[in-house]
């Protein structure tokens, strides 16, 4: 470029060749030398530029490259399905709860408040301020899976005396045709609210049947094992059965057998009538050896239980906001043995035929849920034979229940209730009022049916 | 219990498989419509929430773990959004090809680029996706791309069908390119829009529009009297383009702020299936465009 300019040039510096253009010619020729020098370098400094921004763009690309890269890699990564990391951290929640008690009698009259022919146990809950349900102020769950065969659960409830090992279980999770069995120390599934939390409970206490039969908590945590089997059929039915050490100290005991005397069975179902709404039902018995003095204030109770159990629940869902769910149990014991004297020693035989059931309704309106419950003890059945001879027990036991709830999250809950308890059986009623405050940080626990 | 047993027995036989194609189990409408493209009749889809039903709150039923119990493959949006059911499903179906790990657990979200996620975050922020925002059923790219996964998913499980389900992800693809180009049409870029709930970032992402408030304060928490005053204030001054609503999550609240503030709204399906004309993805996301239009 610069070698023809330079030609140009000089053709026309020889065509002017005439002496009087001379001096003319020569500036002219010297201030197209400069414009020339001034262009080439700025042609260089171009070209200095686009090879730095070559360079450049070169550099993103291997880095985008790199970044896709690492992307796919992450993409194609499997994920922990409860989220996070499960392999470093299990799954970790808390539950405090905690409640304000009312009622028109003293302490040491609700510690003393059994219910004679069924229970000696007296309530839990104190007035003023208490925690938890059963005194269980604080939960800790801890839930992983321990490899591709086993999933652990943890629940160590926390009360003022210190910490209980609930449960302890694991799940197994490759048998196939839809067996699964359980092992560990459990809650029995033998029927509904014994399988639930107390927090998972649609009250603050559980219903009376349960009281009277099992205690405050259900059956509550027991060693055992179970088995469980969801056949593949068109409609839902599971099966299941336990062996259980039988420590529940009301209807078993721990010093019963050495062995486990504690058996249940059960068949859940379930159909949905129409879209909106779902049944949910199941027969189920625990049986088993009894021998405890928590039935009569007097004697210790020594021989056999078989408790019979019917649920059934009812859900209208028409959406996410609003929901109707009733639900009820009929529970129904056997009991047959020899009752000990505490003090002469003195053996009677004791015969007992006697059952209770509950029915509870909760209507649910996005964060409110209103809820009524009426329980009942000695609805058909109420044989109690000491010696052979019916025993008058008092006035039939019942209870009604109203409450109201706001769950401002998933992961809180603040209940108001109030129980008319007509248990006692001496006639008088014990009227309590229930603040509760239920709240969960952590994992998240799934909802069950 | 003669009859029982024989009751039994026949409610066996009839519970043999009529049907021999693969059992996909979808959490979610969309998720269930993308499936059956690609598998079209030699699969059998199952969709556990209704079109209906608002995804962050349901509930586990007998019915979804019988399904689960069934299931081939379980394909499910992932990102946390099934966290409240899924678990207790997988457990409680006792059926060991659908559990992590295993071919027939497909978590649809590992093809997708996530977008939000929160490296800092408590549930004081209200009902926050950790793992990254989780609708992303409204993102085309997206979608191509599970539709992809789900293509490999299908054929690694059934070998014989793997030519008949590439092809139709094939068809899929086309379907997709053809739509895309009409989608794109649809000039979004730049308009600024108020929304209900984080709901439509992915659209925002692709359409290039900006998000410029929401009606609740915190994801999953009901606002505030005091919040939708200052919103109200804010839309005034501001003027966005549009409230951007779904036919039942949250349509009340903007329709009220949008009578205050004389800013028109803009009601978007929330998945497949709940409103008119939104059967399969294609069509609802059809039906998400014109409905901007």
């Amino acid at each position: 470029m610069k070698l023809v300019l330079c030609f140009l040039c000089l053709a026309l510096f020889c065509s002017f060749g005439s002496g009087a253009l001379a001096q003319d010619s020569a500036e002219r020729l010297n201030s197209l030398e400069d414009t020339l020098k001034n262009q080439s370098k700025t042609i260089e400094e171009q070209q200095k530029a686009i090879e730095s921004l070559k360079n450049d763009v070169e550099k993103q690309k291997s880095q985008e490259l790199q970044r896709s890269q690492e992307e796919s890699q992450l993409l194609s990564k499997a994920s922990g399905f409860f989220g996070g990391n499960a392999l470093t951290n299990p799954n970790i929640s808390v539950l405090l709860d905690t409640f304000a008690y009312g009622s028109n009698l003293n302490n040491a009259e609700l510690e003393n408040r059994g219910i004679p022919g069924f229970t000696t146990l007296g309530k839990d809950a104190r007035n003023g301020f208490n925690m938890g349900a059963a005194e269980d102020g604080a939960e800790l769950f801890i839930f992983a899976p321990v490899d591709p065969y086993f999933n652990v659960y943890v629940n160590l409830p926390f009360s003022d005396e210190g910490v209980v090992l609930e449960e302890i279980f694991a799940i197994t999770t490759a048998l196939p045709e839809g067996f699964q069995a359980k092992l560990g120390k459990f809650k029995s599934n033998f029927s509904r609210l014994d399988a639930q939390h107390p927090h998972a409970w649609d009250f603050y206490d559980i219903a009376l049947p349960y009281r009277a039969f099992v205690g405050n908590e259900g059956v509550g945590g027991e060693k055992g094992v179970q088995f469980s089997w969801l056949p593949s059929l068109p409609f839902y039915t599971q099966f299941g059965a336990e062996v259980l050490q039988g420590e529940n100290d009301q209807l078993f005991g721990a010093g019963a057998r050495s062995g486990p005397h504690a058996f249940s069975l059960f068949v859940k179902n379930s159909f949905e009538p129409t879209e909106n709404t779902t049944l949910y039902f199941g027969p189920s018995v625990l049986f088993g050896k009894t021998r405890n003095s928590n039935i009569l204030t007097d004697a210790e109770v020594d021989g056999r239980s078989a408790l019979y159990g019917m649920e059934a629940v009812w859900k209208w869902k028409p959406s996410s906001r609003e929901g109707v769910t009733l639900q009820s149990e009929y529970l129904f014991l056997t009991q047959r043995g020899d009752a000990t004297d505490l003090t002469t020693a003195t053996v009677d035989s004791l015969r007992r035929h006697q059952d209770g059931f509950y029915l509870q309704g909760i209507y649910q309106l996005g964060r409110w849920r209103f809820g009524a419950r009426y329980d009942m003890l000695e609805l058909f059945a109420d044989s109690f034979k000491r010696a052979d001879v019916q025993q008058y027990l008092g006035q039939t036991p019942w209870r009604a229940t109203g409450s109201i709830e706001c769950n401002p999250s998933d992961f809180s809950r603040i209940r108001l209730q109030y129980n008319h308890d007509r248990s006692g059986r001496d006639g008088r009623s014990n009227n309590e009022a229930i603040l509760q405050f239920i709240l969960g940080i952590g994992a998240h626990a799934a909802h069950t049916f | 219990m003669r009859k029982l047993l024989s009751a039994l027995c026949l409610s066996l036989a009839m519970a043999s498989p009529a049907f021999a194609g693969l059992n996909v189990v979808a959490t979610l409408p969309w998720i269930g419509s993308v499936a059956k493209e690609i598998g079209k009749d030699r699969i059998a889809v199952t969709t556990l929430v209704k079109p209906s039903q608002d995804p962050h709150m349901v509930e586990a039923k007998p019915s979804m773990i019988l399904a689960g119990r069934k299931a081939d493959i379980l394909m499910y949006n992932g990102l946390d959004l099934e966290i409240g059911y899924l678990p207790l499903l997988l457990e409680a179906s006792k059926n060991p090809k659908i559990l992590p790990g295993k071919p027939g657990h497909l978590d649809c979200s590992r093809f997708v680029k996530v977008i939000e996620k929160s490296t800092a975050v408590d549930r004081s922020m209200g009902d926050v996706h950790p793992l990254g925002n989780p609708h992303y059923h409204y993102s085309p790219r997206n979608v191509l791309r599970v539709a992809e996964g789900m293509t490999n998913a299908l054929a690694d499980l059934d070998r014989a069908n793997a030519p008949f389900y590439r092809a139709n992800f094939k068809a899929f693809a086309a379907k997709w390119n053809e739509r895309q180009n009409r989608w794109q049409a649809v000039n979004l870029k730049g308009k600024r829009f108020v929304a209900y709930h984080k709901l439509f970032e992915y659209l925002a992402n692709e359409f290039g529009f900006q998000l410029v408030g929401y009606v609740e304060a915190k994801p999953g928490i009901p606002p505030s009297a005091a919040h939708i005053q200052a919103l109200i204030e804010d839309m005034k001054n501001s003027k966005p383009d549009a409230i951007l609503t779904t036919s039942f999550y949250g349509k009340k609240e903007s329709e009220s702020i949008a009578a205050k503030t004389g800013v028109k709204t803009v009601v978007l399906p929330s998945d497949v299936g709940p409103l008119k004309g939104t059967d399969d993805w294609f069509a609802f996301m059809d039906k998400v465009m014109s409905a901007f239009q």
